[in-house]
């Protein structure tokens, strides 16, 4: 298992730099220059290029890259071109939006759809079945963006029950940070149980098929005994799977939300940077991204070993 | 699919409209779309910074009034007798926000450092007129021009001319000082920025709000919705035309729709082929109907304009009727040119600014009427500013120049417009120097007549200002003759 995790360790080392070298290159190639974004079109093109050559865009793009790197090596991952701030300070100042609306989606993605998914299942080719389905296809064709235009429309607009957007702050106490999280929240994460319900569904049919779900019927186990612990935790390594794939994808559905919703989280930063061609903040959140997605699909492989004990890595 | 949002419909529609009664408190939570790029004037010429710092937490010696008219203010008034020697007398007893007098130096710092090419000032050729800068006491200071200047004061009171202090210079990017009515309270990065009332300011009474706070809300639906929620108080730059009629209905709202000095244009680029031929340029103005591109891209908002000066300007003269909508013309001046069949062209757009897609699509169709096939590219906002604007790598563009007296740009052969007259460069040269009034708005007169001749661009309308307030809500400006949100004067009725 160490040396597994020392392989696993190596490996995302070697992701991430390819992942920075990556974006590096991708955001200098674009077309697009940061000094003009801020120069703006009414201004002179002579101030923009005297703007360029004093935040040091004119050097090579390899001296950047090695000079970039230093620094994050050092933990210093360079300062915003747009607001003048340490990157890493940005991104620390952004997790208290961004993390808890990820753990809040993720909790209402697992609580909603692993139920729906077994019920499914369980009421297979009946009513339950075909309501679960269709519930989960709306889930899956609604864009989040108008799911969460909806849900303001009628919880702030009509009913007034929460805000419409922005973050109240934790400073203000918990409730008033939750409830400014909890309609971006519900529009992510429901909206990502879709995939998970189906994907629960047919995993835990595979299983139900099975001759020792049936020996255990047929031994009279109970129904919850032969469906939480005959059936559910056999077929948990394929939905844990497509969790860890969903858990990513909700970085990418906050980049949207936030930006309905107004909140200042990280894929707002995000897409604000790549607008504004602030190259370092779109280096430093990419990065952190893709530490998290690595370290998600790493805790995912752990998560199979105590699933399944007969799996192991060395 | 169906069912669900005919459900939602049924809701919204049984539930009674609650709408929480607005506290009067003098209080104001104001949305805009862009959060700006820094709060520096002196650096950036965003008008996301202006929106909130020009006028409301810095000022300039001079300012332009909400009718457009150049009126003493930090300077109480200044004197020429040659148009080349301008005395300001600084207003006694005003004072920055750390407490500090402004003085005669401060001005004369700040205009030096304008100058200064190390400090990358957005726009360093406004100060290139000044040759001395003298201080004679504390509150009288002296430019004396190396020539001429007729824009002088116009520059003076731009939003690059706005008065700090001199120990301020570090925090100007994130928590400017200045002198205005308003400090800055607290950015948070992402979310808001919030100024408080300065008790201090110069001018008595004001200002009358305490508190106001920018929200950022990128999403002009979302804007809309937190609009209907209570919110936020007002929505500034961000609603769509395309609400107003529902806003204008809606007893809670006022509706202030003004004037800008944002002309809408779809620049041709005139170096490249087939628009190196002023036939063509020609026929594409005549090609677009600007009454019909207004009504489909922005509802019927937008006035509609023949030339560059805009109705904000003391020198504009309406040419919207110059160059006529006429097919049957344009197609005859396409003929004339070499294309009797007409051509194909890429016309890129930003997405960025939603105006320019919609106006983009009409245009499209109209042009197809007289054989030019349009081909619409819609390219991200970073792109269109080195594509085209930098490198002129386009064929026709739609965009609004939001500055104001921004004709200059005509006489640069190199920006992207690729136009080179040296008859309008003659006439402009002749324009920057002529001070006598009449004289000078002969010469625009000249200047605009040349243009809708040349037809380098094709001037669609001015955008209009849409703003939506709750109502009860006094002192805005309707009209915007320079890209500024002035909220001195702006209250809640008692």
């Amino acid at each position: 298992m160490r040396g597994y995790i020392a392989r696993r360790a190596a490996a995302f080392v070697v992701t991430l730099l390819v992942v920075s070298l990556l974006v590096f290159v991708v955001v200098r190639v674009l077309p697009g220059d940061p000094a003009l974004v801020i120069i703006g079109p009414d201004g002179s093109p002579e101030a923009a290029a005297r703007l360029r050559e004093a935040m040091g865009l004119n050097r090579p793009i390899p001296v950047q890259y090695a000079e970039w790197l230093g620094g994050a090596l050092r933990g210093d991952l360079g300062k915003s071109l747009q607001y003048d701030v340490p990157v890493g300070r940005l991104i620390v100042s952004r997790l208290p939006v961004t993390l808890p609306l990820a753990l809040m989606a993720a909790t209402l993605m697992v609580v909603t759809a692993l139920p729906l998914g077994l019920f499914a299942a369980r009421h297979h080719r009946r009513v339950g079945d075909y309501l679960a389905m269709v519930v989960s296809q709306i889930g899956i064709a609604v864009p989040g963006f108008w799911a969460g235009l909806l849900l303001i429309l009628l919880f702030s607009v009509h009913l007034g029950w929460v805000q419409s957007g922005g973050f109240a702050g934790w400073s203000t106490g918990l409730w008033p940070g939750i409830r400014s999280l909890l309609l971006p929240a519900v529009a992510l994460g429901l909206f990502q149980a879709a995939v998970l319900v189906r994907a629960t569904r047919s995993s835990v049919l595979d299983v139900l098929r099975e001759d020792y779900v049936r020996t255990a019927r047929a031994k009279g186990v109970s129904e919850l005994s032969a469906l939480g612990k005959h059936t559910l935790r056999n077929a948990l390594i394929p939905i844990v799977t497509v969790a860890g794939l969903q858990l990513g994808q909700l970085a990418a559905g906050a980049i949207i939300l936030e930006s309905v919703f107004a909140l200042p989280g990280l894929g707002r930063l995000a897409l604000g940077a790549i607008t504004a061609r602030d190259l370092p903040v779109v280096q430093g959140v990419t990065l952190f991204v893709a530490s998290s997605i690595v370290f998600i699909n790493f805790a995912v492989d752990l998560l199979y070993v105590v699933l399944d004990p007969r799996i192991r890595y060395d | 699919m169906r069912h669900v949002v005919g459900l939602l419909l049924v809701v919204l529609a049984a539930s009674s409209v609650a709408f929480p009664a607005a506290a009067r408190a003098q209080n104001l939570v104001v949305q805009v779309a862009t959060e700006p790029p820094g709060l520096d004037l002196t650096a950036t010429p965003a008008s996301a910074t202006a929106a909130v710092v020009f006028y409301n937490v810095q000022e300039a010696l001079v300012k332009v009034d909400r009718h457009g008219k150049i009126v003493p203010w930090l300077a109480e008034r200044w004197h020429t007798a040659d148009n080349k020697n301008y005395t300001f007398f600084l207003k006694r007893g005003v004072r920055f926000h750390n407490g500090r007098e402004l003085k005669a130096t401060d001005v004369k710092f700040v205009i030096d450092r304008a100058m200064n090419p190390e400090t990358k000032h957005p726009y360093p050729g406004y100060y290139e007129a000044i040759g001395d800068i003298i201080v004679k006491d504390d509150y009288t200071i002296t430019f004396t021009l190396k020539s001429t200047t007729a824009n002088f004061l116009l520059n003076m009171a731009r939003q690059g001319s706005v008065m700090y202090p001199r120990e301020g210079v570090e925090t100007l990017k994130s928590e400017p000082i200045g002198t205005g009515p308003y400090k800055v309270a607290e950015w948070v990065r992402g979310d808001r920025i919030v100024l408080v009332k300065n008790p201090e300011y110069h001018v008595k009474g004001l200002p009358k709000l305490d508190r106001v706070t920018y929200r950022f809300i990128p999403d002009p639906n979302a804007a809309l919705a937190a609009l209907k929620a209570g919110d936020i108080d007002a929505a500034m730059f961000g609603i769509g035309p395309e609400h107003v009629p529902d806003l204008q209905k809606d007893g809670r709202f006022q509706v202030i729709i003004g004037e800008t000095t944002n002309d809408v244009i779809m620049s041709m680029n005139n170096s490249r082929k087939p628009y190196t031929d002023v036939r063509v340029r020609r026929a594409i103005t005549h090609g677009i109907n600007k009454p019909e591109v207004v009504k489909g891209a922005m509802f019927g908002l937008g006035r509609v304009l023949g030339t560059n000066v805009d109705p904000l300007n003391p020198y504009f003269v309406d040419m919207s009727g110059a160059m006529p909508h006429d097919a049957a013309k344009a197609k005859k001046l396409l003929a004339e040119a070499g294309y009797p069949n007409g051509f194909e062209t890429v016309l890129k757009v930003a997405p960025q600014y939603y105006y320019t897609v919609r106006t983009g699509e009409v245009i499209a169709d109209q042009l197809g009427k007289i054989g030019v096939k349009v081909k619409i590219e819609q390219i991200e906002w970073g792109q269109w500013l080195s594509r085209v604007w930098k490198d002129a790598e386009y064929d026709l563009t739609i965009i609004g120049h939001a500055e104001a007296w921004d004709i200059a740009n005509y006489a640069k052969p190199t920006y992207y417009f690729r136009y080179d007259s040296a008859e309008f460069q003659k006439l402009f040269k002749e324009s920057e120097v002529t001070v006598d009034d009449k004289a000078r708005r002969e010469l625009y007169v000249r200047m605009q007549k040349k243009l809708v001749e040349d037809a380098p661009v094709v001037w669609l309308y001015i955008h209009p200002r849409l703003a939506v307030t709750k109502k009860g809500l006094q002192g805005l400006w309707k009209d915007l003759p320079l890209p500024a949100f002035d909220l001195s004067e702006v209250a809640w009725a008692k």
